[in-house]
């Protein structure tokens, strides 16, 4: 009896254990993986496909349920690029100075906000928002890319390749 | 020892790619040995350098077979490895006239030298 007992007890707290698992499980999923604000989430997926008119109102309803400054800042800086995306250039930049009035060091809003300006052909507002940003991701791809288009409106270039050719006799041959 | 003559250099716009048939290349036979260039190929300039405006020089050195076609395309030197893709597949791609039947020539190792450069255009 008291074996059958001690099973059964055994067997619930395995259950409830399991159960608790689950749940821990599914609440660090949830805090791990699943986005916070999910119309920020889906705008930036549309703004990543190259859907920024659809981006940008999904990413506006996410500002408005925004719960911290850093979703305040990741959705005004996908607003400023969605603006630029649609050739919005003054609003987008009005976005990127929002978003960096929160935080200033935002290297994704200082890069949009570079765009915008490249595209309104205030170059030197562009070339220091670009070296700000240089300065904090050197590396990233899209930094790169408003690099050679800085470059492109302010320093264009055209390849030329030289060709030199020249016979060279074995090295065995006397000079 | 090395005994280098220099036989010709071209400066050609990448993207003017057909004009490859009026390189005076044919002027190089009364000097030298070497087989007569019937293509060349222009390297593409990679536009990963291009927009990082990097410059660079590649050499690559091969033999030219019975028919005209590169063989043994090596990269002998070069500054950036970036160019040597192109540099390689451009000198793969480059014809030589075919030798005649019974003719013979010397087989010579040829080196062929790419300069990529990125010429400054003036803005308006």
């Amino acid at each position: 009896m008291n074996k059958v007992t001690t099973v059964a007890a055994t067997c619930l707290v395995v259950l409830w254990l399991a159960g608790m698992q689950t749940v821990a499980l599914g609440q660090e999923m949830k805090m791990v993986v699943g986005p916070s604000n999910i119309d920020l989430h889906n705008g930036a997926e549309l703004l990543k496909r190259g859907d920024a008119e659809r981006g940008l109102e999904l990413t506006l309803e996410g500002l408005e349920t925004a719960a911290t400054s850093r979703e305040r800042v990741v959705g005004m800086s996908n607003a400023c690029a969605a603006c630029v995306m649609l050739g919005r250039y003054k609003q987008a930049v009005s976005w990127c100075d929002q978003a960096l009035d929160i935080r200033s060091r935002n290297w994704r809003a200082l890069i949009n906000r570079s765009h915008a300006y490249l595209r309104l052909g205030q170059f030197e507002q562009a070339e220091a928002d670009l070296v700000a940003a240089e300065e904090i991701a050197p590396g990233a791809r899209s930094v790169k890319l408003v690099r050679s288009m800085y470059l492109d409106a302010t320093d264009p270039v055209v390849p030329l390749v030289v060709i030199d050719d020249r016979r060279q006799q074995s090295d065995e041959d006397p000079q | 020892m090395k005994t280098r003559s220099k036989v010709c250099c071209l400066v050609l716009l990448a993207p003017l790619c057909a004009a490859a048939d009026e390189q005076p290349a044919a002027e190089l036979v009364a000097e030298a040995v070497e087989r007569v260039p019937l293509h060349t190929v222009v390297p593409v300039y990679p536009e990963k350098a291009r927009r990082a405006r990097v410059e660079g020089e590649v050499e690559v050195c091969f033999t030219v077979d019975r028919h005209g076609r590169t063989r043994g395309v090596a990269v002998r030197r070069s500054t950036n490895r970036v160019f040597e893709k192109p540099a390689r597949d451009a000198v793969r791609a480059s014809t030589f006239e075919p030798l005649e039947p019974g003719e013979k020539v010397p087989d010579i190792k040829n080196c062929r030298t790419f300069r990529f450069n990125l010429a400054r255009v003036a803005v308006d």
